[in-house]
């Protein structure tokens, strides 16, 4: 046989591979322009240019969060002449070894690109590219630095802006900034390494709307990637614009206040303004100054601190701490059992304390009087009808019928899940219903005497501190409420669409008066909880509650709001540890109100009191912390 | 004197221009690339440029030496020179692994990679084998002895491992095709042994090599676009990948058709056409039954699937290469960027990594465009059709056979490095002969194509 014709086969072959190549080359070079575009985004001629941070006011103008320049002193390996490392770190007040460390170190943070295929390694980092030297110096700093770099080519200086606090309140619920993580740039391709993003609190949930619009510079590079010229005459760039600024609701004015009165403290307070959901003020004590977290040299200094600090000054309490709510949950009972007629308004229960402990006080005949008393039977009574409706026959079917109707109506006070508040890291607290039972004790296997803790708020039910001031606020509006947010308007707009919009709880209005009056005799009669709350020619009407704390000393907790005819403010406090409801939180509230109301306190022997209190087994800071750059 | 008078005649000057023109297109490439401004001078032997220059000049003194030996010795010792490269195959596997592969014998910068020169003692032991058959070649026994001369350093190569060396091996059996050392016996064998059957030939199984090969390179190309949408300018939408490829197929079987039937004779125009409707059927079948059998499968076999051809998008792993790669080459537009100037694949913007070993394609068509890659086309064509042309005219099988295994191989690099260039073949990492920097594949491939001008330049001399 013959096989010559069979070099045509190869040679076809080969020119078929050739031919199919070329097509596909003038495809990819000439026809499309993806790879084009494709080979512009890698080879990374834009440079970007990062705006300032969107700056934030209180409720009466004041600038509470703005920014503050601050320079980068920035490297480039490739430019770097015959560098005296003896001047140089002399410059910097460096030793020869810290400026030698440093090279290292920045050329070790870059990480390594690892070959897969041929199995090389080579660092990602690039002699020709420009590095932070140093990072996050003060005026004075690079004051004394610049006028020399002239002598060190290689080095310059780069405006750059932090965060900075003329305040040094609301830390916690203002959040701070740290530089973006690997898997954050990987989401969002705003963020280039170095870039800050919001960690925690307003500025995290405010992230879009702070971070602004980000400046694109378009540059030709050369094979070294040297910068040439701007790119098309600079045609396609495009200028950074920094963001409008949020406009909170809250008033520095108490949030300090605040702050000062919770001073040695554990626990929380938290103000709305009823008619529109606004926070008036989140103070959670134990706090710190926020700018001790401002720049990456200042939070790898404290941030370990102040999370190893035992009074938890990190942690967010107003909204995360859950706790059970105590006789302040008796107002939502009342309301509750109203609303399903199993009550009405001059229901009267002898107060038997065979069923549950209580303290001496009349009996109460009717509902004012059950909320002035904070009678506790009463509220067995109360809960007992509103579980057992008997409308089944079975006593368990019934009793899971009755809560799940009660769970419903907690729902629609925003309790047993999170209010969605404009901030990071809310929790929902805990409302049980009928499946949360079951699973306890099994299907048909509780009934009201198995759960009735809950009826003085005790028990299963946790609250957190914001959705106790929640139920002041609805309590103040008979009946309705805007979720509670911190941000007023955003630039000329106003608050975010979820925050227009009124919620309204199952339970009518007409049932709120008698409720509110048992709440003014709390503060204003004789024989009322909370006394201590009073203010002159100011009507407060509050509710004291008393946590019973397995751990130690009871918390003491109070919710109000003022005044009582058209309010403007509805609070809550949340004092841990320290006892009784109206010793404590009752007039640390009405301080709160009065400074609020009138800016300014009348009986300064009460003002004096609380300030100087010592509650809760506060321990000493390890060390103190130290701001630098400040 | 006239010794080297006749060496000067009997060369193949062209053969050895191209070489030459690709061995300098190839420095200054690597000059470009791995520029470095503080030793600007191309001979500094710091720099890869210069060392590149340093490999050529050794290469060139091997030529010499192979133009100083007889040539008998290639036939006489293809046997033993195989054996101490399959030693040195084995040698290779007790060696301390560099970049993950057991592939280098020696320490740094003057190691030599046994799988390169394993290439030249196949190729030789291969042509000497299939040249001393009897005239029946088609039987099993020859089959399997030829293969079996591939198997071997295959499998040794498989171990290190080196999937690159180990594809460009499968060349080989291009040239068994062209020697009619082809699997139809074993073929036949199978059917055969169905009772009631009796076949002597088989058209599938004389040409199972090529068509195995059309298949594969089908395959991979739908599976590589499987995930892209193509536009036809004539077409009223975008389409899939895979149906984009059986479009293509439909206007190279339509230019084929009037190519036949402008040119062709009667009984080549209704063979032809027969040949033509079928490859297209089969083609179109193939190209259809492997994008409907990929998107029909679970996603995480997908994804292994694209992980190995270099699909996936994974910022540091495979497709990263080739997603900048083939950045690079597309940038590069009609004219390129001018030499010096690639933004994207120079060594120093670090975009594409071994720019200037595997990659360095990338930065020769950003440089030079659309007309400088056409032009290296051109050059590769030009290169293995000579070489075909040279082969077919020895008069010894030896030389034949040999010249063939040079082309294939060739071939074979050229194929796959282009092809990973610009998308049509998985990154599998196999350096551009005479282009790509590094001093082992430099050194084998020119000691191949010298003996090739060697043999060539004695055809006249071997009369048996």
């Amino acid at each position: 046989m013959n096989f010559d014709a069979r070099k045509y086969v190869i040679m076809a072959f080969i020119l078929l591979v050739g031919g199919i190549y070329t097509i596909r080359l003038f495809y990819m070079q000439v026809v499309d322009d993806t790879w084009t575009l494709r080979a512009q985004e890698i080879a990374e001629k834009r440079k970007e240019i990062t705006p300032p941070r969107g700056v934030i006011f209180d409720r009466n103008g004041k600038k509470i969060v703005s920014n503050r320049t601050y320079y980068n002193l920035m490297m480039v390996e490739d430019k770097i002449k015959k560098l005296d490392t003896v001047a140089f770190a002399k410059l910097l007040g460096w030793t020869r070894e810290e400026v030698r460390n440093r090279f290292y170190e920045i050329r070790k943070g870059e990480g390594k690109y690892y070959n897969k295929h041929s199995g090389k390694t080579t660092s990602n980092y690039q002699k020709i590219r420009a590095y932070p030297f140093i990072k996050e110096l003060t005026l004075e700093e690079i004051s004394t630095i610049a006028p020399h770099l002239e002598n060190f080519p290689g080095f310059y200086e780069e405006v750059t802006s932090m965060r900075n606090y003329p305040f040094s309140n609301g830390a916690n619920i203002l959040g701070y900034l740290s530089e973006a993580t690997r898997e954050e740039i990987d989401e969002d391709r705003f963020y280039k390494p170095g870039n800050n993003i919001g960690r925690s609190g307003i500025e995290r949930f405010y992230e879009k709307e702070l971070r602004g619009i980000k400046g694109i510079k378009y540059v030709v590079t050369s094979a070294l990637n040297n910068a040439i010229e701007p790119y098309a005459d600079g045609k396609y760039d495009t200028t950074a614009r920094q963001a409008d600024p949020l406009r909170l609701g809250m008033d520095m004015l108490i949030q300090a206040y605040g702050e000062q009165l919770m001073q040695n403290k554990k626990g929380c307070i938290v103000a709305i303004e009823p008619s529109t959901g606004e926070i008036l003020a989140m103070i959670s004590a134990p706090s710190f100054d926020p700018n001790l977290l401002v720049g990456k040299r200042n939070i790898s200094l404290n941030y370990p601190k102040l999370a190893i600090d035992k009074n938890m000054p990190l942690y967010p309490r107003p909204l995360q701490a859950e706790y059970p709510p105590g006789s302040i949950f008796k107002l939502v009972q009342s309301l509750i059992g109203l609303q399903e007629g199993v009550i009405n308004e001059n229901s009267g229960f002898p107060c038997d304390k065979s069923v549950v402990g209580c303290h001496n006080h009349a009996m109460a005949t009717n509902i004012q009087a059950a909320v002035q008393y904070s009678c506790n039977p009463y509220y067995y009574a109360v809960m007992r009808r509103v579980i057992q409706q008997n409308k089944k026959k079975n006593m368990f079917a019934d009793a899971e019928l009755g809560l799940n109707k009660w769970y419903d109506y907690m729902l629609s006070f925003g309790l047993g899940k999170s209010l969605e508040a404009d901030v990071s890291g809310q929790r929902s607290g805990v409302i049980p219903n009928a499946a949360y039972y079951d699973k306890w004790y099994g299907h048909h296997r509780w009934a009201f005497s198995t759960i009735r803790s809950i009826s003085i708020g005790q028990g299963e039910v946790k609250l957190t501190p914001l959705q106790m001031a929640n139920i002041a606020a609805i309590i103040a509006n008979k009946g309705w409420f805007y979720t509670p947010h911190f941000v007023k308007s955003i630039g000329r707009k106003g608050p975010l669409p979820q925050y227009k919009v009124k919620n309204y709880t199952k339970v009518q209005s007409k049932h709120f008066p008698p409720i509110i009056e048992g709440m003014r005799r709390v503060v204003n009669e004789a024989g009322g909880t909370a006394r201590m709350a009073r203010i002159d020619s100011l009507i407060v009407c509050g509710k004291t509650g008393t946590v019973q704390n397995p751990h130690g000393k009871d918390h003491s907790v109070f919710i109000a709001f003022a005044p009582i005819h058209n309010p403007k403010i509805a609070i809550a406090v949340f004092v841990e540890n320290s006892g009784f409801g109206g010793t404590w939180a009752a007039p640390i509230a009405s301080l709160m109100i009065e400074k609020y109301l009138r800016r300014k306190i009348k009986d300064k022997e009460k003002e004096k009191r609380i300030i100087e209190a010592k509650l809760s087994n506060i321990e000493a800071s390890p060390n103190e912390n130290q701001n630098q750059g400040d | 004197m006239r010794k080297n008078d006749s060496i000067i005649a009997q060369l193949d000057w062209p053969l050895f221009i191209t070489y030459m023109l690709m061995l300098i297109f190839g420095i200054a490439t690597v000059y470009s690339v791995a520029f470095n401004p503080e030793h600007p001078n191309i001979f500094d032997f710091d720099e890869k440029y210069g060392k590149q220059i340093l490999w050529l000049c050794v290469s060139l003194f091997l030529g010499l030496l192979v133009f100083l030996i007889d040539s008998d010795i290639y036939r006489k010792f293809a046997f033993p020179i195989y054996l101490f490269v399959l030693s040195l195959l084995v040698l290779v596997l007790f060696m301390p692994p560099i970049n993950g592969a057991r592939a280098w014998i020696g320490v740094g910068t003057m190691g030599i990679q046994p799988a390169e020169f394993g290439k030249i003692a196949v190729s030789l032991l291969l042509a000497k084998y299939i040249s001393e058959l009897s005239v029946k070649q088609q039987t099993i026994g020859n089959v399997v002895g030829a293969a079996m001369i591939l198997l071997v350093p295959m499998v040794l190569i498989l171990l290190q491992p080196d999937a690159g060396s180990f594809v460009v091996f499968t060349s080989f059996l291009f040239v068994m095709y062209r020697e009619g050392l082809t699997f139809d016996p074993i073929i036949l064998a199978i059917i055969n042994s169905f009772p009631g059957v009796k076949m002597k030939y088989t058209w599938v199984g004389s040409h199972f090599i090529p068509i195995l090969f059309v298949a594969v390179f089908l395959s991979i190309i739908t599976l590589l676009l499987s995930s892209v949408e193509v536009d036809f300018f004539f077409l009223p939408s975008k389409v899939s990948g895979a149906t984009g490829v059986i479009v293509t197929l439909i206007l190279f079987a339509i230019v084929a058709l009037l190519f036949i039937r402008q040119f062709g004779t009667k009984r080549d125009r209704s063979r032809g056409t027969l040949i033509i409707v079928l490859g297209l059927i089969l083609g179109g079948g193939l190209s259809f039954g492997v994008g409907a059998g990929f998107s029909s499968l679970a996603p995480h076999q997908k994804v292994r699937i694209e992980l190995f051809l270099g699909l996936k998008e994974d910022p540091n792993g495979e497709d990263y290469n080739r997603n900048r790669a083939m950045a690079a080459v597309g940038s590069g537009g009609l004219t390129g960027k001018g030499y010096n100037k690639a933004s994207v694949s120079s060594v120093e913007s670090n975009h594409v990594p071994e720019s200037e070993t595997d990659f360095i394609f990338c930065p020769f068509a950003e440089e030079w465009g659309f007309l400088g890659t056409i032009v290296l086309i051109f050059m590769y064509m030009f290169m293995l059709i000579r070489i075909i042309i040279i082969a077919e005219r020895q008069r010894a099988a030896f030389n034949r056979i040999y010249a063939y295994c040079v082309a294939m191989i060739l071939f074979y690099h050229f194929a796959i490095n282009i092809g990973m260039n610009i998308g049509f073949a998985p990154v599998i990492g196999i350096p551009l002969p005479f282009f790509s920097y590094g001093g082992s594949s430099m050194m084998s491939f020119s000691m191949m194509m010298f003996i090739l001008l060697k043999l060539d330049s004695q055809r006249k001399d071997v009369l048996r």
